[in-house]
């Protein structure tokens, strides 16, 4: 039986690093993909409004609602083999599993109605990402979800450090509309230390490092595409 | 010996008058309407600069053109090789901007050095061009059209900063922190090195030479070119004058500050591409010359880099942009010329210098390795 707790290693083995340099290298893909989003370029050129703010709330809102199910999904498909796992998958799935609540409040507070943003469907990227996650989730013992958290768990941390305070200045928005955004700063560290010790403990063969690196691939594709579909008209 | 290689035989670099000190910047550059500025502290403070040179006097006169600096750097460059000037087979030249318009800056530097007949080359762009000229040049030697090619890079940027400039453009009311960035931050200065096709006494082989551009994923970062109204899509010359288009902002230099920290990742994601391609190692690597500021690469990306084992530990690397300034795409040629003249690096060591070029993100490195040549 494995340790219960995962930590932050001293060093990562050889095919933890190269895992990780590849895991880096799709993270920048995933950054060179939504910096020509229309809405995110909008916000880089300094055209973004306060309309854009709010489709962009109505369009995240369905992800982040799926998001704690697919977290929860996963957790319960690790064995007890991969406890340790499960332990640290579980915490994530509590600890972000009302989140949407804090955007319906943006949302709001922003002037939007909170029924607009309850009744928003899900946008074709959403349907899409959505439905791999669930898929990958149900898989025994899904390791290559670490990808996706990776991918995940790095845009909110865009959003608090690049996306909030651009968004107030462009939009006239106070700190209380952009909560959701700001919602992942401040601990950075400690969440980069989790991912560094969940990559130590579950890539220990090639077959592993390839799906953590494809599953990432995946989910920063379909990300952007969530992301593009708030421009296209339907 | 199977494929034909380049080596750099020997550097030079020239920065005009008497280093510069940061109480001092203003009274060169200007008053921008005679009031000292609010924000010069801060930005200092960011880049960590504390000398720099320029070639205008404290009446903002031009002391040096571009294409003087040049051609200086490249003679204190060939000063210290036995090559005759008039032998030069190829002259590749950068900078930002020439002193004219047209022709290219090469035309202008290859007058000044007397070289007849020579191929010619002037990359356009910033930091990054020198790259661009460096490769160019050692690819010439490296196809056998070449036996020696000078490179000369040089920039001019204070008359861009000159207090003038942006009275001209609206003054203060029209001035924010990204229109006054690069004024605290650019400043003068050319160097040169020569490449041969046979090694000379210790000198750098060329290991290789890449670069990987963004400017398709990202907006421009820095520029000139664009007037200060984002809603306005004109560029300089679509205005009816010159002048009119300096009154707009046109002709101020730009850094979109939200930006640069995309030039940190990028930077990163093109050694990562390098090293997974198997062409850059690292830990093979002894001396790091970066034209960028090592505390841009602190905190949560040096701890990425050191967990996946691409980190180049800080006692590697060599930088003298904080006592001669950032001269922009001379800087990584006035380095190299002074860290060879340090006379740290050994035989068989392992030169990288990386060029991130923010304009619109390009990035460069070059790998060489020290050897010795045996017809010194």
């Amino acid at each position: 039986m494995s340790s219960m707790v995962i930590s932050r290693p001293a060093a990562l083995s050889e095919l933890g690093q190269a895992t990780l340099r590849r895991l880096t290298r799709e993270w920048f893909e995933f950054e060179r993909r939504l910096a020509v989003v229309p809405i995110l370029r909008r916000l880089d050129l300094g055209t973004f409004t306060r309309e854009d703010y709010h489709r962009l709330l109505l369009n995240l809102r369905p992800q982040v609602i799926e998001g704690s199910r697919w977290i929860s999904r996963c957790a319960s498909s690790f064995d007890r083999e991969h406890a340790d796992v499960r332990s640290v998958v579980l915490g994530h799935a509590h600890a972000e599993h009302r989140d949407y609540e804090m955007l319906e409040a943006d949302f709001v507070a922003s002037g939007g109605a909170l029924e607009a943003i309850r009744a928003q469907p899900r946008n074709p990227g959403s349907e899409a990402l959505h439905a791999f996650l669930m898929f990958r989730a149900g898989e025994p013992n899904p390791v290559g979800l670490l990808g996706a958290m990776w991918i995940i768990e790095g845009l909110g941390e865009k959003m608090a450090a690049s996306w909030a305070a651009r968004v107030e200045e462009l939009t006239g928005f106070d700190a209380g509309c952009t909560r959701f955004l700001r919602y992942h700063s401040g601990n950075d560290s400690s969440h980069m230390d989790k991912l560094y010790g969940l990559l130590d403990r579950v890539c220990i063969s090639e077959r592993a490092a390839a799906d953590i690196v494809m599953t990432a691939a995946v989910v920063g594709r379909l990300y952007a595409m969530q992301l593009e579909e708030i421009d296209v008209n339907r | 010996m199977t494929a034909a290689h380049a080596f750099v035989t020997s550097t030079g670099a020239f920065l005009p008058g008497p280093p510069i000190d940061n109480s001092a910047i203003e009274e060169v550059l200007g008053c921008v309407e005679g009031k000292p500025s609010r924000l010069k502290t801060r930005i200092l403070k960011s880049n960590g600069i504390q000398t720099r040179h320029y070639a205008i006097d404290r009446s903002q006169r031009t002391t040096h053109s571009n294409a003087d600096m040049g051609a200086a750097a490249a003679q204190r460059c060939l000063d210290h090789s036995p090559l005759p000037v008039r032998s030069i087979g190829m002259l590749s030249c950068a900078t930002t901007q020439g002193d004219m318009v047209v022709p290219g800056f090469g035309s202008m530097v290859q007058a000044k050095l007397g070289i007849p007949a020579v191929e010619l080359l002037t990359a356009q762009g910033i930091c990054s061009s020198s790259t661009m000229a460096i490769k160019a040049a050692s690819n010439a030697l490296r196809l056998g059209e070449h036996r020696s090619a000078l490179v000369v890079v040089s920039e001019l940027a204070s008359r861009l900063l000159k207090s003038t400039r942006y009275e001209a453009a609206g003054g203060l009311a029209a001035m924010d922190f990204n229109s006054e960035f690069l004024r605290w931050m650019l400043s003068d200065g050319a160097g040169a090195w020569l490449l041969e096709s046979a090694p000379r006494g210790r000198c750098l082989r060329v290991d290789w030479i890449r670069s990987f551009s963004h400017a398709d994923a990202f907006p421009v970062c820095m520029g000139i070119g664009t007037p200060s109204d984002h809603g306005d899509t004109r560029t300089w010359q679509d205005f009816p004058t010159y002048s009119e288009a300096e009154a707009a902002g046109a002709l101020l230099i730009r850094q979109d500050v939200r930006l640069l920290e995309q030039m940190v990742k990028l930077g990163v994601d093109g050694a990562l591409r390098l090293i997974e391609e198997g062409v850059l190692d690292v830990r093979l690597v002894e001396h790091f010359l970066c034209h960028y500021s090592s505390h841009y690469f602190r905190g949560k990306i040096a701890d990425l880099l050191q967990m996946c084992g691409a980190a180049i530990p800080e006692e590697r690397w060599f930088t003298n942009l904080y006592t001669r300034g950032n001269t922009g795409a001379a800087s990584i040629l006035i380095m190299l010329d002074e860290f060879l003249r340090e006379g740290r690096a050994r035989v068989g060591e392992r030169i990288l210098c990386m060029v991130p070029e923010s304009g619109r993100f390009n990035t460069a490195y070059m790998h060489f390795t020290v050897v010795e040549g045996n017809n010194a």
